[in-house]
């Protein structure tokens, strides 16, 4: 097992240098010159900009920081590879570097801001896809061909075939807007941002919504592997065999069914709840959350490439040590799986 | 959807066919005996249905849209601020945008756009995915190595990030959406088809060919791509719906097709500010997606089952 970890954390650094190196090029190759971006329409007095070249690593600097000019007089610019060893050898001592937008913020700073309100808005969808997506996934397992089965089996159809910024304006819509017509304006959700001090309602409010948005489409996949699970287990021998004994359907559903489907389901909430982690760009968008997945698209389309170079790396960092602590607790919980042993992967 | 259901029908009808052996029987292929399982699935006829009658709609849109209903695109000055946002009506069934254009007639030009994103991003992807897939299984070894370690570090990324950040090097508009979508999509392709590959290469037939003389090329093309074009058909089909789903999320977010190509996201986004007064404008758009995915999977459901193909990945 503990191979197999080594194994996993070493296969980590191709991924990590293969993904910086993509978001590198990509910056390189991008049009637009992010200083004179971040001048935006005044004009930049040449000194300045040079400073501001050399802070940012662009240009060729010395041990003290004061930029390097060649015979002519012009700056050097810093090739491409030199940068990229530059803002790796950052990255171990943990400096993600500074945003070109937010003048001067370390990104480091501007993530530790907003990923709160990512992890806790993931938190809440994943609270809510457990118990709906299981809870659906089982009644529609034990109740086959019923009204519900169907009933679950329709919605989980609609579910992952709905854009799932669609489905956060439906509920917008509703809740929000309907709701509030309906009842006289005495009874409806907020539809936009993330509460604070002065806000019309208590913070938690403000995640019902967006929670339900970020779930709704791995509720549907929960739940339907929950049900072909489930399924699947209550076909095998060991379930007829303790039906045979006498033990009722419920027991045998509870204490020998039950534990073995979950496995798969947990396995896949746990990647979920990963790739929630890299935030959700539309549902943040859609509810103005102040999340890190609109923070790094804002990024992107402002060309503010220290961000977006900082926050998907710290996202596919968190998404694959999540990925392994998921892969890992697998085997713990079904002692079928050994990894390591062999060719076992 | 209700895979079981349909499982157990599949499951049953080769025992019948194996069973009896009946010579006088025709000899049915593997497509025809996909295609008389596929013709019992309600939901798949119907989600082919839908594409089909989409298809067609889409494709002949110039001959009787613009005349009943008007541009798709251009707003006319003096009808602008009177036929500004109307609700439904028999004159405009989805009623009107701000520009005063009707939205049925930008719907049914939006599909154009969909289908065209969907179809091309999974042809590309598909095309990239083989090539990759047939490399790293055929070959093994080193190659495979690098080509799953690329594969990994694609999929590593954050979708949707990647696409936008793809999309802002190589600009926006309809050309790049299927580019980006359908370079960013190979891995998972990728990944299937080597499988299936490393399922396939073990037969004896394949070992019979190449004791016989045949090129690995040659291998490939006649062995191998037969046997698993099933798998390969099932997973494009489902992903074509997927790509519909990136494109629309990419107009809305503004990085897609560019205005006044009329795209069922960009149709979205700019209903959603008249959410509480004109909330037709972003519910007729999204109804056209969820139908056009939902067909599509429903028909990549019914081609898995018929063609009883097992999926790992999805």
């Amino acid at each position: 097992m503990g191979k197999y970890i080594l194994k996993r954390v070493l296969q980590f650094i191709p991924v990590f240098l293969g993904v910086t190196l993509i978001l590198f090029a990509m910056e390189n190759i991008v049009p637009g010159d992010p200083i004179k971006l971040m001048a935006g329409e005044k004009k930049l007095d040449p000194q300045t900009e040079i400073t501001l070249r050399a802070s940012y690593h662009m240009i060729e600097t010395d041990d003290n920081g004061n930029p390097i000019y060649d015979e002519a007089g012009n700056t050097i610019e810093t090739p491409m590879w030199k940068r990229y060893g530059l803002y790796v050898g950052g990255l171990l001592h943990g400096d993600l570097g500074t945003s070109f937008q937010r003048t001067g913020q370390p990104v480091a700073d501007i993530l530790l801001q907003k990923y709160p309100y990512t992890v806790r808005l993931a938190i809440v969808a994943i609270i809510l896809e457990a118990i709906v997506g299981i809870g659906a996934g089982m009644v529609s397992a034990i109740k086959r061909y019923s009204f519900w089965d169907i009933l679950v089996t329709l919605i989980t159809s609609i579910l992952v075939a709905m854009p799932a910024f669609w489905f956060g304006m439906l509920l917008q819509l509703f809740f929000g807007i309907v709701l509030k017509d309906v009842t006289g304006g005495s009874v409806y959700l907020p539809i936009s941002g993330a509460g604070g001090p002065n806000a019309e309602f208590a913070d938690w409010v403000y995640y019902i919504l967006p929670a339900c948005t970020l779930a709704a489409v791995s509720t549907a996949y929960c739940a339907r592997i929950m049900r072909s699970q489930l399924l699947e287990v209550l076909n095998q021998d060991y379930i007829r065999t303790a039906r045979a004994k006498g033990l009722s359907r419920r027991d045998v559903i509870w204490h020998h069914a039950l534990k073995n489907a979950l496995i798969p389901v947990v396995t896949y909430i746990g990647i979920d709840f990963g790739a929630m982690m890299a935030g959700a760009i539309l549902t943040e968008t859609v509810f103005n959350w102040p999340g890190v997945g609109y923070e790094t698209y804002r990024a992107i389309t402002q060309r503010d490439w220290p961000i977006v170079l900082g926050s998907v790396t710290v996202i596919v960092v968190v998404v694959m040590v999540i990925n392994l602590i998921v892969d890992v607790s697998y085997a713990f919980l079904d002692p079928r799986i050994r990894y390591g042993a062999g060719k076992s992967e | 959807m209700t895979e079981e259901m349909e499982k157990n029908e599949v499951t049953e009808s080769p025992v019948t066919t194996d069973g009896d052996i009946d010579t006088s029987a025709p000899a049915r292929t593997l497509w025809g005996d996909a295609w008389s399982r596929l013709r019992r699935n309600k939901l798949a006829i119907f989600g082919a249905v839908w594409i089909v009658l989409m298809i067609l709609v889409a494709l002949t849109a110039d001959l009787w849209v613009p005349q009943t209903l008007g541009s798709p695109t251009e707003a006319d000055s003096t009808t602008m601020t009177q036929d500004s946002r109307l609700p439904p009506s028999p004159e405009h069934p989805f009623g009107t945008d701000t520009l005063g254009r009707d939205v049925l007639c930008r719907v049914i030009y939006g599909a154009r756009i969909s289908l065209a994103v969907g179809v091309l991003a999974t042809a590309i992807s598909t095309i990239i995915g083989l090539v990759m897939g047939a490399l790293a299984a055929y070959y093994g070894g080193i190659w495979d190595t690098i080509i799953m370690r690329l594969a990994d570090i694609f999929l590593a990324f954050p979708y949707i990030l990647f696409v936008i950040a793809m999309l802002a090097v190589i600009g926006p508009g309809i050309q790049n959406v299927f580019i980006a979508i359908g370079i960013l999509g190979w891995p998972s392709i990728a990944r299937v088809f080597r499988s299936a590959i490393l399922s396939v290469k073990e037969n004896d037939y394949v070992d019979a060919a190449r004791a016989m003389g045949a090129s690995d090329a040659r291998i490939v093309a006649r062995h191998i791509f037969p046997n698993s074009v099933a798998s390969i058909v099932v997973y494009a089909t489902m992903n074509i719906g997927g790509a519909i789903l990136t494109e629309s999320a990419l107009s809305y977010l503004g990085m897609g097709v560019v205005p006044p190509d009329p795209s069922w996201g960009i149709m979205i986004q700019d209903g959603q500010t008249y959410l509480a007064t004109q909330p037709w404008l972003m519910l007729m758009p999204g109804l056209a997606i969820l139908t056009t995915v939902l067909a599509f999977t429903l028909l990549g459901d019914g081609l898995r089952d018929a063609l009883d193909v097992k999926m790992k990945d999805a």
